[in-house]
């Protein structure tokens, strides 16, 4: 059974002065298995986080506005739920935690409070077990000296702190799915590494299922199980992590991966895409990602569907399999 | 030696408020040594705060430091006075993480480099000549010198804040994290072109990064940093294929490898790097170091033969990189190398 399901989904935005609306996402679909770990990856722009914040119901509407689809979550429509229950559910049973955990912390309560608090707005139980629960949740996220750290206020947390406190408040109420948006693009790489290694102990513990959304191929390659690339507000390719890696077939995989320099070995040049991501006026009919592409070819004016390549294999590319 | 930096020091005041005095300082940076020769790539690597950028400014005199000083092909910067200094700075040139923050919003491309050039009463007389062969130079075109900076993207913006260094013929430039602002496959662009540039112009490149993966692939040379002081410095291959310090064998395992599988036994650190302004005794890695003794916190260890480490002879080096190493996948790299073409 699917835990997650989306299907066709399309978030559009009004952009200022202008009459044709920003495609942010256009026509996605994925879905997730519990427990399994799914990365989504692309650069700046490509829909990523909006996706995520269709997904929770957080998409500001307006300017934003769910231009169709289905997002099925535990067997429940969400575009059709009334936004009492999309409360409900958020800390309960799905949750996020966002690339500054500062934008997400109150900063006038202690870290504790605000894990308490969301516990008591889920479950019913004493103010006293919600604290206990709270400094549970801060031991099982390897905070140090976890009652002391209840009492400490964002502020006096360093990032990396603070991101385990984000965490501790996230899986408060064992959610079953839990989206983390660049949960470690903030940290410097020793912290990253912790914060990543916690995440992986955490799935463990819990069996939480996690959407991970990065534009690093390196920390999609360390948690990741399979792995979707989106590219100007689609989902370009779509393969289980370890294929993703050694067989990419999309032109925009290869290259992303050609793009990154790596600590285990030198090449005298990288394989930079020329051009740019293109601007929301400058969308291409057909592939979008024609104007940067070496394989185009005249058909690419069509526009490609995710074509099953493999058992659980797709690519958005009329030239694949290269 | 195109640039010495000697002793460098630099201490800031702390706490300094409104009604309150300053009530300590921060270590910015501590007895910093290094030198660049001409044509080479020297990085500065290091996590926030480690010194790192306030060094890439020492080395302009864009800070005064509190002690040490600098000298440019033999030439102490701080015994130069104004005028002299400004002339010697068409030597010296800065590119930035954030481009947008350091061009004029109120001046086209085509105006600000013209500005340097005149600045500089460079190339009299043949300012369009030259300002289109520099927008060339960087891959955009001479059309561009009519615009903006808000109208372009952030790696153009880029590109332009390299035109802008290049415009005045600096032998040396110092690049203050130039591609981490921007996505993946402009950087890749970014890079490639800053290492063209050096093999044509000859240029000398301070490479300040938090990225080792980046510097890895750019750089000749190696200064790692650690709260305010070098803690390894070594050729890019050394350092990557044998490192030495602690410290840098744990940024190196920290990296996250885009190659999925069984992952690596990891060397983590244990929690978050201390106060500069309380900087710990003796080797300031020691809270965090798994290896460190009773003499690590009385006594400070050294720059010796490249390693600042009282023990790093009994510490055991990482697994040599030959076995971390994934086979090379001959379909992609012929696939990627439709991609340069």
């Amino acid at each position: 059974m699917k835990l997650l399901e989306v299907r066709n989904l399309r978030v559009h935005f009004a952009l200022e002065g202008a009459a044709a609306e920003l495609r942010a996402v256009d026509g996605v679909s994925l879905s997730l298995e519990a427990g399994h770990t799914l990365g989504v990856v692309g650069e700046s722009g490509c829909g990523k986080s909006v996706t995520a914040l269709a997904i929770m119901g957080l998409v500001p509407q307006p300017p934003g506005r769910i231009a169709g689809g289905e997002i099925l979550f535990d067997g429940e429509d969400l575009l059709r739920q009334r936004p009492e229950r999309l409360r409900e559910l958020r800390g309960d049973r799905m949750a996020m935690i966002f690339q500054e955990p500062m934008s997400s912390l109150n900063p006038a309560f202690t870290v504790g409070e605000q894990i308490a608090e969301m516990i008591l707005e889920h479950r019913k139980i004493t103010k006293k077990d919600a604290k206990a629960l709270a400094i549970e949740m801060l031991r099982q996220v390897r905070m140090p000296s976890p009652e002391k750290r209840y009492d400490d206020y964002p502020h006096r947390l360093s990032g990396g702190m603070r991101q385990r406190a984000m965490i501790a408040m996230a899986l408060a109420c064992r959610p079953k799915l839990l989206i983390c948006d660049e949960p470690t693009t903030a940290l410097d790489v020793t912290i990253q590494a912790q914060i990543l290694e916690l995440l992986r102990a955490l799935r463990e513990e819990t069996g939480t299922a996690i959407i991970l959304i990065t534009h690093d191929l390196g920390v999609v390659a360390e948690l990741a199980d399979e792995v979707a690339v989106m590219y100007a507000g689609r989902i370009v390719e779509r393969a289980p992590a370890a294929r993703l890696f050694a067989e990419p077939q999309h032109p925009y995989t290869i290259g992303l991966l050609g793009s990154i320099p790596r600590l285990d070995r030198r090449r005298a040049r990288l394989a930079a895409i020329q051009g740019q991501v293109p601007g929301s006026a400058l969308r291409l009919d057909g592939c979008r990602f024609r104007a940067r592409c070496p394989f185009a070819i005249e058909r690419c004016h069509e526009d490609p569907l995710l074509m099953k390549l493999e058992e659980k294999h797709q690519a958005a590319c009329w030239r694949a399999p290269l | 030696m195109l640039l010495r930096a000697e002793n460098l020091v630099k201490h800031f005041p702390a706490g300094a408020g409104f009604f309150a005095g300053a009530t300590g300082k921060v270590h910015a940076v501590d007895d910093v040594s290094f030198d660049i020769a001409a044509g080479e790539t020297l990085a500065l690597v290091g996590e926030s705060g480690c010194g790192k950028s306030t060094v890439g400014r020492l080395a302009l005199r864009l800070l005064e430091p509190t002690s040490g000083r600098v000298l440019l092909d033999g030439e102490d910067l701080q015994s130069l006075d104004a005028a002299a200094l400004r002339q010697r700075r068409r030597t010296m040139q800065i590119i930035f993480q954030d481009p947008y923050g350091s061009l004029n919003p109120r001046m086209t491309v085509g105006q600000m480099l013209g500005e340097a050039l005149r600045l500089h009463g460079l190339w009299p007389g043949k300012e369009p000549a030259r300002i289109a062969a520099l927008l060339r130079q960087v891959g955009l075109g001479e059309e561009h010198a009519s615009r903006y900076p808000h109208e372009f993207s952030g790696g153009q913006r880029q590109r332009i804040g390299i035109a802008r260094a290049l415009a005045v013929e600096p032998k040396l430039v110092v690049c203050d994290e130039p591609v981490s602002a921007l996505d993946v496959s402009i950087q890749a662009q970014v890079i490639n072109l800053l290492q063209d540039l050096q093999g044509e112009l000859g240029l000398a490149y301070l490479f300040i990064a938090h990225d080792l993966a980046v510097v890895r692939h750019i750089a000749s040379r190696v200064a790692v940093m650690y709260l305010g002081k070098i803690v390894e410095l070594a050729t890019a291959s050394e350092l990557f294929e044998r490192p030495r310090h602690p410290y840098t064998q744990a940024l190196l395992s920290a990296i996250p490898v885009p190659e999925p599988g069984p992952r690596r036994s990891r060397a983590l650190l244990q929690g978050d790097v201390p106060s500069p302004l309380a900087p710990p005794s003796g080797c300031r890695f020691r809270t965090r170091c798994p290896y460190a003794r009773d003499l690590c916190s009385s006594k400070p260890p050294i720059l010796e033969g490249g390693v600042a480490c009282h023990f790093w002879r009994e510490i055991a080096p990482p697994a040599p990189p030959a076995q971390r190493l994934m086979a090379v996948n001959e379909r992609l790299t012929r696939l990627q190398a439709a991609f340069d073409s």
